[in-house]
């Protein structure tokens, strides 16, 4: 057959056009006025989430950013980070051990229920029952009654619920602690705390898979379907418009699912994606050129460390050995060389970020060689040191950096020592194929002082907590419980310091570095604010 | 014919087999435990993390462990994620993504790689050939990581940025056929490359061979001398690359997958690896033996259909 030019050109474009028209129909994923709305949706990036949401079960960052949209706290943080009442109407003590917690009338859940005392008691009850297998379990180990449910491993709970909760009518319930603890309200503002609804329970009382794949929250976004996590490259929500608290000013956001950060990064300078919470590395010397006005460059309340493993190695019992150890370090170049500025050098044991950290309370936290080589010499240190580090984080380059650091400034043998994971140095000093020092860093819980504390370097965290270095005075452990008991703020944050002076004193970890924030977003929106806890601020955000 | 194919596939059955007894005995000796892994750097509660270590058999040996897994593979259960997640319903939409992924490659490494090399034979010598050798040669040398940011960068993010262009997608599926023509180039890019030279070299060859100087002195037209007698036997060595590379493509997409956030068995397969999911990674590798050993099957058949000598009984 013989066709000329311009009918061959006419039937191309048609063809393409088909199949275009055919590929965008059965692209399975709504994308940029696809949406039946028509409306965009603010794009958020997320890593993917390590599990589907129970929030008794999501202790990591991407699926606790998810359920922060879904779910409203009971508590949220002021600009002085104090917590203040956001779903609770109040949250009352007279002796820090028993804690009445009332509700502000009107919030409801996405399936119409009304919100009751009875779901946060469900809830906890659930999330502290070990046979549950949630991995927020120990957060509830303040509630009295905690050791019936999770009595420990190998053994059965007694009871299905803790003696500590106790429902007095629909708006208000109470907590009994098993021992008094100042903060309890400022942890109340974390995931494990939510509430469920009933729905989320099937005969056997499980929260079933069918939920967690699309929560039904009390909060400022509902989910559009179920997640099917593996598959699914978005997760879709839309504006509740019966929640009662602060709402967001635009109806549909969107979490759009990146393995790379540095993929995500091009993604938001081509507009393609409007938030992006933490930059790659790579992009942060240019980000600021790049974004203008719409970088985000903020502190984080993370803290990085060196930790000496005490429990397992009498070679840094002597504390002049640490002392020099930790001056031997040049935390400021390390912070804007290695890190391209965002960290700053570590000076205290509380991040800056949070109420109780006072400037300059390290002094052996500052560089300085000369006397970290006397010091050194003199307590006559070993002539080899060890460091390790898991390289599944970006820890090499800073790691490989203080051991220069060590070699240069006390004149010794320093080798570094990569595992493939955290949680493998953990192994190997308690099979004792490894004895050295090792890196280690605390994103907190909770924006409290006691948080930099208790978890990491009380004896009781030697067992259940944080505490690997396995350090122990009862001094600490004394003032921390003071501080625990305390009437007031002020008066337990007294404590607190104290017990930081305490392991100023002591160093089982030396304080490195404290993270920054740095996020961008694209020029779609505006107002995007981060709160401590890393979480966007939907309410605040603008389409623009 | 047909009862060669049967006995082709039979024989794929032990290897199948095999292979997935061979990789829970790799995943099973890769060190750390998965279950603190999990957590992360905060330590799980050792009630649970026992608890979910018996849910998932770690604490049990070797054998029985790959017992369970066969006997539910049997009954159809191709076992879950450390997360609950079903590994079947994972594979099945993860597959979707590599298969739309390494075909879009194999056909551009099909029409461009054979292109390039016919065009390159026929203008032996010339400036074309060395050109195309030379431009060959680049993409052989220069890593897919490279290739891959800087084609992203430049398709994706300037050409929108600058002249307003929106064709190529920066990253995900969500634009259809239009979401894979950057990374399938990018994934296919070294093998067009052999291709190309693969093509001209033994295109070459055969046009020197006696029957196409017989059939240029009969007469016959150039296009009816390349198209029906030389390039059909230049093909086969050719076809059996394709059908080799289609098993590359499909499994050695890690890289490309990341660049472009294409959620293929490629991330999957490096995050179950790192994970220690075992199940994952055995249903995984066994599809992708699976499509070896069919490839291989479709390369020998068509080696009859280009040449009539071969006969297969």
């Amino acid at each position: 057959m013989r066709v000329t030019k311009g009918v061959q050109l006419v039937a191309g474009t048609a063809l393409l056009a088909l199949a275009v028209a055919a590929c965008g129909g059965s692209a399975g994923t709504p994308q940029q006025g696809a949406t039946g709305s028509g409306e965009q949706p603010v794009r958020m990036e997320l890593g993917e989430p390590q599990k589907l949401f129970y929030p008794g079960d999501t202790t990591e960052t991407e699926g606790s950013e998810v359920l922060n949209a879904v779910f409203a706290p009971l508590v949220k943080y002021d600009d002085a980070k104090k917590a203040v009442e956001e779903v609770a109407q109040s949250i009352t003590t007279t002796d820090n051990k028993v804690w009445t917690i009332k509700l502000k009338p009107g919030y409801t859940w996405h399936n119409g229920e009304p919100l009751i005392a009875q779901n946060y008691v469900d809830a906890w009850n659930y999330a502290a029952n070990q046979e549950n297998k949630q991995s927020a379990s120990y957060f509830f180990g303040r509630v009295d009654g905690y050791k019936d449910v999770s009595p420990g491993e190998g053994k059965t709970p007694t009871s299905k619920t803790m003696k500590g909760l106790k429902v007095v009518d629909d708006s208000t319930f109470e907590v009994t602690l098993a021992a008094p603890f100042s903060q309890f309200k400022t942890m109340l503002g974390y995931t494990s705390f939510y509430p469920l609804p009933k729905a989320a329970f099937d005969a056997s009382g499980k929260v079933t898979d069918a939920y967690a794949a699309k929560p039904i929250g009390q909060g400022q976004f509902q989910f559009d379907k179920p997640y099917a996590k593996g598959t699914d490259q978005t997760i879709d929500l839309t504006r509740y418009d019966k929640y009662i608290g602060a709402k967001p000013s635009f109806s549909k956001l969107q979490f759009k699912l990146y393995t790379q950060s540095e993929v995500a990064y091009n993604d938001l300078r081509a507009n393609n994606l409007d938030i992006q919470d933490q930059l790659p590395a790579t992009a942060i010397a240019t980000a600021k050129t790049d974004l203008g006005d719409r970088y985000i460059d903020q502190p984080d309340a993370g803290i990085g460390y060196i930790s000496f493993p005490l429990k397992y190695n009498k070679d840094y019992e002597n504390v002049k050995i640490r002392e020099a150890i930790s001056m031997a370090i040049d935390r400021k170049t390390i912070a804007d060389t290695v890190f391209s500025g965002t960290r700053v050098p570590a000076d205290d044991f509380i991040n800056p970020a949070i109420a109780g950290y006072r400037q300059g309370a390290c002094a052996v936290c500052t560089y300085d060689p000369t006397k970290a080589k006397e010091l050194y010499t003199a307590a006559n240190g070993p002539k080899k040191l060890e460091i390790g580090y898991n390289n599944d984080g970006g820890h090499k380059e800073w790691i490989e950096a203080v051991a220069i650091n060590l070699r240069s400034s006390l004149g010794i043998e320093v080798t570094v020592k990569p595992f493939e994971k955290f949680a493998a140095i953990l192994d190997d000093l308690a099979a004792k194929k490894y004895g050295g020092m090792f890196r280690m860093g605390w994103a907190i819980d909770y924006p409290s002082a006691e948080n930099y504390l208790a978890p990491i370097f009380s004896t009781g965290a030697i067992e259940t907590g944080s505490n690997y270095s396995g350090y122990s005075n009862p001094e600490f452990d004394e003032l921390i419980a003071k501080g625990d008991s305390a009437k007031t703020e002020e008066e337990s944050l007294k404590f607190y310091q104290q017990a930081s002076d305490i392991l100023i004193k002591d160093l089982p970890y030396i304080p490195v570095y404290f993270y920054r924030v740095n996020a961008g977003y694209s020029t779609s929106v505006k107002g995007v604010k981060i709160d401590l806890q890393n979480h966007v601020v939907w309410e605040s955000v603008q389409k623009s | 014919m047909g009862r060669y194919v049967i006995r082709r596939l039979l024989q794929a059955i032990p290897v199948a087999l095999g292979a997935t007894l061979l990789i829970f005995a790799l995943v099973f000796a890769l060190p750390g435990d998965p279950i603190t892994a999990l957590a992360g750097e905060k330590r799980m509660d050792p009630a649970v993390a026992d608890a979910l270590r018996e849910q998932y058999h770690l604490n049990d040996p070797l054998l029985l462990q790959y017992w369970y897994y066969i006997t539910g593979l049997l009954q159809g259960d191709l076992g879950t994620t450390f997360s609950r997640v079903p590994v079947s319903q994972l594979l099945v939409g993860k597959f979707q993504v590599t298969i739309n992924l390494a075909f879009t490659a194999l056909i551009l490494e099909g029409v461009i790689g054979i292109g390039l090399g016919l065009w390159a034979a026929l203008r032996k010598g010339k400036a074309t050939d060395t050109a195309i050798l030379a431009v060959t040669l680049l993409l052989i040398s220069v890593p897919v990581l490279v290739t891959g940011f800087v084609l992203q960068l430049v398709l994706g993010v300037q050409l929108k940025k600058s002249l307003g262009i929106d064709f190529f997608p920066v990253a995900g599926a969500f634009e259809g056929w239009r979401s894979y023509l950057l990374p399938g180039f990018v994934l296919a890019g070294t093998s067009i490359a052999y291709l190309t030279r693969l093509t001209r070299t033994s295109l070459v060859e055969t046009l020197r061979a006696d029957y196409i100087r017989t059939a240029t002195a009969k007469g016959l037209t150039r296009r009816r001398v390349i198209g029906r007698h030389a390039l059909r036997n230049a093909l086969i060595p050719l076809v059996t690359y394709l059908g080799a590379d289609l098993g590359t493509l499909m499994g050695g997409a890690i890289i490309t997958e990341s660049i472009f956030n294409l959620n293929g068995i490629g991330q999957q397969l490096a995050q179950s690896v790192y994970l220690r999911e075992g199940p994952v990674v055995v249903g995984i590798v066994t599809f992708l033996v699976m499509v070896y050993i069919v490839a291989n099957l479709i390369v020998d058949l068509l080696y009859a259909v280009l040449d009539p000598r071969i006969r297969y009984e």
